[in-house]
């Protein structure tokens, strides 16, 4: 025992002066912020949490979206997906004395989001996972480290204000989505695609009038098209984003609750936003207050 | 262009005193197989040719390149002074000029007995419909099956229907007919009928090329004979000398086989 | 909560639109596959040869990929930018769906004997004549049963521009199963039998189709 956390130990340092030594690569590329990576940190958690067998180990499994830009995204090339929701993983994982380079991200996507976090295959999802009490039911959910809700993407030169000059335009989003149910009772056309990326590309070459989803997705391909894009209208619904995990590990709530709350202070949350999300112009917001775990 | 029932079919202004039907040289191959060689044929206005030989002579070929179903590797065709055109607009107008009659009748299976003699003149000739019918059923009457104008082909015997045939090639008004074995498909009782109405059209001065087995009709109606084997022409005579004394021996085995009975 | 009973008036809205796109696509197919498969029989090499081609790249495509090319790539460079949804997955399924058409009726030419187009060009007709006249009207009634197929194949096609826009069957069903997910086999099942009635309609079409011209032989 007392070998093991010696070995982990002496890993960590290893890992945080790897780290120093080549961590200056800059803040400002698609690679994301630096994070602290804590120095011993399995002594901070008590034996038998979950924290401490992840710390123990020296990596962690994250699920994260794979497609969509500012959130989560990953291009052919990339060798990690990059967003908001990983740079909120690596925050976490950093606490635990992980660095970003030993943490496996898998891809999720809205329909295994919770069979994944129940069979274990990832320790946390950080997705767009909006937080609801049907899946409080089944998964464990800490946040909301983000509140978004559904707005709509158009052209930057476009007349479209108010969720009122909907009617009667065309609008995208992905097939069978709430937010396309809920822009046709705004009196829109409905206009279902199978991916995101394809809606964008029909707002883009003006085929339809605009896309609407969660605003953070929308703020995310805005940020990718800066002079030709914008979010616009007042959330016409409310998102909170949680992180996923499993309803096995209740002690994971307060510590997720914990580190969101002392990044939020620290400005690392901030700091994440800006190089994401923030990246299409919009100011960083308030971070939300965290519900208290149960 | 009226045509009543008493005039020559055919009856267009000859284009030229010269012959109506000219092959000269003509030549044609199937892969290796010369079937066509050395033909020379001229054909005058009014006459009847027939044109006998044993199967595989190549006489049915030589029938079909006289409209171009069968293009020619060498050699010269003239119809009515003129060059067999290539394919396209000038050929389907030539070929509107040459009646043919076929083995098998091919008459167009989704049409009535009617519109097989109406559809050539309406969408080949541009006539009225009207005209068309009234013409067409004054040539069902002259070919014995008016009373079939409505039915559809499969629905008529075998003479019934080449006799119709021969009403949809005349109803095109054609300078030349040629017939590639017009009787050969036919049950015997019905193949009297169908040479009546070819004898008949003899006699009316239409200019022929009937390629047959029928010695019978080569003696009453023919001008000529021309005996073909291997495909070359051997002879060519007048009837009456070909049937008694054929100059080849190929002739000659050829009367032997087909006289004996 | 909507449910598809309470909203059965978008069910009827939907399978409307799929009826529409299986109309305008199979008249696309139509009369794009007969062009396609006279130029196929036709004496013109290089209309063989261009047939030919848009046949065997046709075919041998996904109609995923042909949608994508008309939704999304198209767009991006200049097509059919304002054409509407509903012509675009016309377009789609209609150039998808014309190649199949050609080759039914390929085969339906092959089965009219040679004497009938001898025969129509014996009376001077030209190509194009012989092909309206004769060979393809006898061509058509031997290709009935496989343009059935074709058509039924091309109208359950019909819900792969569910995901490019167009609210249709396939995508106003997606829609309910998304918003109710504890009936989803009745969901199922009011949609199944709207596509069955479509299919019976085309292959009772094709089944009068043959008796009537049966009896005209």
């Amino acid at each position: 025992m007392r070998l093991t956390r010696l070995k982990v130990a002496a890993a960590a340092v290893l890992v945080a002066s790897t780290l120093a030594a080549c961590g200056d690569a800059g803040d400002d590329d698609d690679k994301g912020l630096d994070v602290d990576v804590q120095d011993n940190a399995a002594e901070e958690f008590d034996t038998g949490t979950r924290m401490r067998e992840l710390a123990d180990a020296g990596s962690i499994t994250i699920g994260v979206k794979y497609d969509q830009p500012g959130i989560g995204f990953k291009g052919a090339t990339d060798d990690t997906p990059v967003g908001f929701d990983p740079e909120i993983g690596k925050i976490l994982a950093a606490d635990l004395g992980i660095a970003p380079e030993d943490i496996n991200w898998v891809e999720t996507i809205s329909a295994n989001r919770e069979a994944f976090l129940q069979k274990g295959e990832v320790d946390l999802v950080i997705a767009s996972y909006s937080i609801t009490d049907e899946r409080r039911q089944v998964v464990g959910q800490a946040g909301p480290y983000y509140v978004t809700g559904q707005q709509l993407l158009v052209k930057a030169d476009s007349d479209i204000e108010s969720i009122e000059d909907v009617k009667g335009t065309e609008v995208c989003s992905v097939t069978g989505s709430t937010s396309l149910a809920n822009i046709e009772a705004e009196g829109a056309t409905p206009r279902g695609f199978d991916t995101y990326s394809e809606c964008v590309d029909q707002v883009l070459n003006g085929t339809v009038d605009a896309m609407t989803t969660d605003g953070a997705i929308l703020l995310g391909y805005a940020a990718d098209h800066p002079d030709d894009l914008k979010v616009v209208v007042e959330p016409f619904s409310e998102e909170r984003y949680g992180v996923g995990y499993s309803i096995d590990h209740p002690e994971m709530c307060d510590w997720i609750t914990e580190t969101i709350e002392d990044a939020q202070e620290d400005g690392d949350w901030a700091a994440a936003f800006e190089v994401t999300l923030g990246k299409s112009g919009v100011e960083t917001p308030e971070p939300p207050a965290m519900d208290p775990c149960a | 262009m009226t045509v009543t029932d008493d005039a020559p079919v055919g009856s267009d202004a000859p284009r030229s005193g010269g012959p109506l039907v000219e092959l000269a040289e003509v030549q044609k191959y199937y892969g290796g197989l010369h079937v066509l060689q050395d033909i020379d044929l001229t054909v005058a206005r009014g006459e009847v040719v027939v044109v006998i030989g044993p199967s595989g002579s190549g006489k049915s070929t030589l029938c079909r390149t006289i409209n171009r179903l069968e293009p020619i590797d060498a050699g010269r065709i003239l119809v009515d002074g003129m060059p067999l055109p290539q394919e396209g607009r000038a050929l389907a107008r030539h070929r509107a000029d040459v009646g043919m009659v076929f083995q098998s009748f091919n008459l167009f299976a989704h049409k009535t007995i009617l519109q097989n003699v109406t559809l050539g003149p309406i969408k080949v000739r541009g006539l009225a419909k009207g005209e068309a019918e009234t013409r067409a059923h004054e040539l069902l009457d002259r070919v014995g099956v008016a009373q079939q104008a409505d039915k559809y082909p499969a629905q008529l015997s075998g003479g019934q229907q080449q006799r119709v045939a021969i009403a949809r090639a005349l109803a095109m008004d054609p300078k030349v007919m040629l017939f590639d074995e017009p009787t050969s498909a036919l049950d015997p009782e019905m193949i009297k009928e169908v040479l009546d109405v070819m004898v008949d059209l003899a006699e009316r001065g239409m200019t022929m090329i009937v390629v047959t087995h029928e010695m019978g009709f080569a003696r009453t109606a023919a001008n000529r004979v021309v005996f073909m084997a291997d495909g070359r022409i051997l002879e060519t005579t007048d009837p009456e000398t070909f049937f008694t004394s054929p100059e080849s021996d190929r002739a000659k085995d050829f009367l032997g086989k087909i006289l004996k009975h | 909560m909507e449910n598809v009973f309470s909203d059965f008036d978008l069910v009827l809205k939907a399978f409307w639109l799929t009826i529409q796109l299986a109309l305008l696509s199979g008249l696309l197919a139509m009369v794009l596959g007969t062009l396609l498969a006279a130029m196929r029989v036709g004496p013109v090499a290089v209309l063989r040869g261009v047939a030919s081609t848009y046949v065997a790249l046709v075919r041998n495509t996904p109609l995923l990929v042909m949608c994508i090319f008309v939704f999304v790539a198209a767009p991006n460079l200049g097509l059919f930018v304002g054409t509407p949804f509903l012509l675009k997955g016309t377009i789609a399924v209609g150039l998808y769906t014309a190649p199949f058409v050609a080759e039914a009726i390929r085969s339906g030419v092959n089965a009219v004997p040679l004497g009938q187009a001898e025969a129509a060009r014996a009376i001077g007709m030209t190509f194009a004549q012989n092909m309206r006249h004769v060979v393809l009207p006898q061509a058509f009634r031997a290709s009935v049963p496989p343009l059935a197929s074709t058509l039924i194949a091309m109208t359950k096609n019909t819900s792969v521009v569910a995901v490019f826009g167009l609210m249709e069957a396939t995508a106003r069903m997606r829609d309910f199963v998304n918003k109710n997910s504890d009936d989803t086999i009745g969901i199922f099942i009011i949609f199944a039998i709207g596509y069955i009635l479509l299919v019976e309609l085309i292959s009772l079409a094709a089944y009068g189709l043959e008796r009537r011209w049966k009896a005209a032989r």
